[in-house]
């Protein structure tokens, strides 16, 4: 393990074009059957601009708690996270959430659900209808226009809900295991159209998975975390050319490497974490 | 790659089709036995209060089916029955809308303002412990005995009944929708109307549909305490002089039109909420 990299790595690098950047954040809930539960602790991480970072660590590691705060539904006990400079307070209307379940509104349909995000002061009418048609159609979903979520395969709903976040074009996208309860095949399928969209659309993208080829095959940047409470445990570059061929990641130089990596770290993790 | 999309998409389509015409064949089996079966005890009842009528039974106790049939239409034919028809379908037409949409009102306001609903909730718990309909008596006091105080009693009998169905359905919304929703800058009534009211809707029209008979029970006891006209009235008044037909007319009167009302609100509901109904499969072509 020749560069087991610290968290530091990349904050020693110029801070001022960072897209997002959490500072020392921790994060403690309070339930009636834990008052003191800690789901993160001491968080360092700088995002850059065009980014795709995966975030993999074991369940209940505070994975989608750091999602959360980024997105502002709920802010941090400790430390601060700061967007595009600014520190996050209330909720972070510069960034697209993709939650773990599709989400798309059951009342609205395709159409409706994609151009959901596109509102009239920025969005010409024509200008929305063009937008929405051209994002229905990189999902795929052309000639779904009509339907109602209730009739989608999961898939489908998957796809809409990924287009609807990207469609009013927020500068981040938060992705919170997305692709999680989907089958294999389905998978493959979804991370191939994901970095299709992203190559031609090279939004920041932070991507929370507990699959460890996945997080390796889609990214640029891994960050581990370890059992809770929720620490960066290292962050993994990840040197495989783009554009990547997601259907044989495993032949592509420089996956085997990462691969490697990532997988002696949680090793590690296993071995502690076990019951 | 192409394949694995269409694969993926067609999937459902052949388990639910399968599942929906051998679901679709027992029912068409089974509804044609149930109607019948229905229509004899229907038939039956009416033949067997006929012959009761009269023969073991005063019909000034039970009337008859076929002196109800006439006392139905002769009562329309005179006109007096539709005046009283007319009346009381004034008073829910005013005191539906007001009280359900008060009570939505009422049970959004509470469902988004923590401090509203912790102040008032229980008052609110409080007051729906008063059995309604005893208050009739004072709108007569506030409202005279004309039209408006029935208005009142069919608007408290709505009312609350759509509020707590209503405020039900806030508590029980999924916050994610309103999260992703605010996330993408809708706010105000967009959100309002767009994510809260539609995330809702099923509850609304719970609340709508369980009121109806309701308001309908509202504008006849108004009329039982003090009227002198409506179908309550009518009923009340062909009571006391033991014309026993006519009080099933007005029942048959009411409940027709709770049947029209509800029949209404279905129709509504249905195009409403078609985003819910549909269960069709679709296929995606290779």
């Amino acid at each position: 393990m020749p560069d087991l990299a610290p968290a530091a790595a990349n904050t020693t690098q110029d801070l001022s074009d960072l897209v997002i950047r959490v500072e020392n954040v921790s994060k403690v809930f309070h339930t009636p059957s834990q008052p003191n539960l800690g789901a993160l602790s001491d968080i360092e991480l700088n995002i850059r601009p065009g980014e795709f970072v995966t975030v993999v660590g074991p369940s209940g590691c505070g994975k989608s708690t750091l999602l959360k705060l980024i997105a502002g539904f709920s802010p941090p006990s400790a430390g601060r996270i700061l967007f595009q400079g600014k520190e996050v307070r209330g909720l972070n209307t510069e960034v697209g959430y993709v939650p773990q379940e599709s989400k798309l509104f059951p009342w609205l349909t395709v159409e409706e659900n994609v151009g959901f995000g596109l509102d009239s002061n920025r969005f010409s009418r024509a200008d929305r209808e063009r937008q929405v048609s051209q994002f229905i159609n990189l999902a795929g979903l052309t000639g779904f226009e009509k339907y109602y979520p209730a009739q989608l395969s999961g898939g489908m709903s998957k796809r809409a809900s990924i287009v609807r976040a990207l469609a009013y074009e927020p500068p981040v996208i938060l992705m919170d295991e997305p692709f999680g309860p989907l089958d294999a095949q389905t998978r493959m399928v979804l991370q191939d159209e994901l970095l299709k969209i992203w190559e031609q659309k090279r939004q920041t993208i932070v991507f929370v998975t507990h699959d460890l080829v996945e997080a390796v095959a889609l990214a640029d940047h891994v960050v581990v975390m370890t059992h809770r409470p929720g620490k960066i445990k290292d962050i993994i570059k990840v040197s495989m050319a783009r554009p990547r061929n997601i259907f044989e990641i495993h032949r592509q130089e420089g996956f085997d490497e990462a691969y490697g990596r990532l997988w002696n770290i949680f090793r590690h993790e296993l071995n502690i974490g076990a019951h | 790659m192409s394949d694995q999309v269409s694969r993926e998409g067609r999937e459902p389509a052949p388990s639910g089709a399968v599942a929906a015409t051998s679901r679709g064949a027992v029912r068409s089996m089974g509804t044609l036995g149930v109607t019948l079966i229905r229509f004899a005890i229907i038939v039956g009842f009416f033949a067997l209060w006929q012959i009761a009528s009269g023969r073991w039974i005063e019909p000034f106790l039970i009337s008859s089916p076929s002196r109800i049939f006439t006392s139905l239409i002769s009562g329309f034919r005179e006109g007096d029955l539709i005046q009283h028809t007319w009346v009381t379908f004034q008073e829910i037409a005013i005191g539906f809308p007001i009280g359900a949409i008060s009570g939505i009102g009422l049970g959004y306001a509470f469902g988004r303002s923590r401090i509203l609903a912790e102040i008032f909730e229980p008052i609110i718990v409080a007051l729906n412990g008063i059995p309604r309909t005893a208050v009739a008596p004072l709108f007569i006091v506030w409202l005279g005995i004309g039209l408006w105080s029935k208005v009142g009693v069919v608007f408290l009998l709505t009312f609350f009944l759509n509020f707590f169905i209503t405020y039900t359905g806030m508590r029980q919304m999924d916050q994610e929708y309103i999260d992703l929703a605010r996330l993408m800058r809708v706010k105000g009534w967009k959100l309002t109307f767009k994510v809260i009211f539609p995330a809702i809707s099923p509850y609304l029209f719970t609340g709508i549909r369980t009121s109806i008979p309701f308001a309908v029970i509202g504008a006849i006891v108004g009329e039982f305490v003090a009227s002198t006209e409506g179908v309550g009235f009518f009923i009340r008044m062909s009571a006391g002089i033991f014309k026993t037909a006519d009080v099933f007319v007005g029942i048959i009167v009411l409940m027709i039109m709770v049947i029209v009302l509800d029949k209404i609100a279905e129709m509504i509901e249905k195009r409403a909420l078609r985003w819910q109904t549909q269960t069709e499969h679709i296929q995606i072509q290779a």
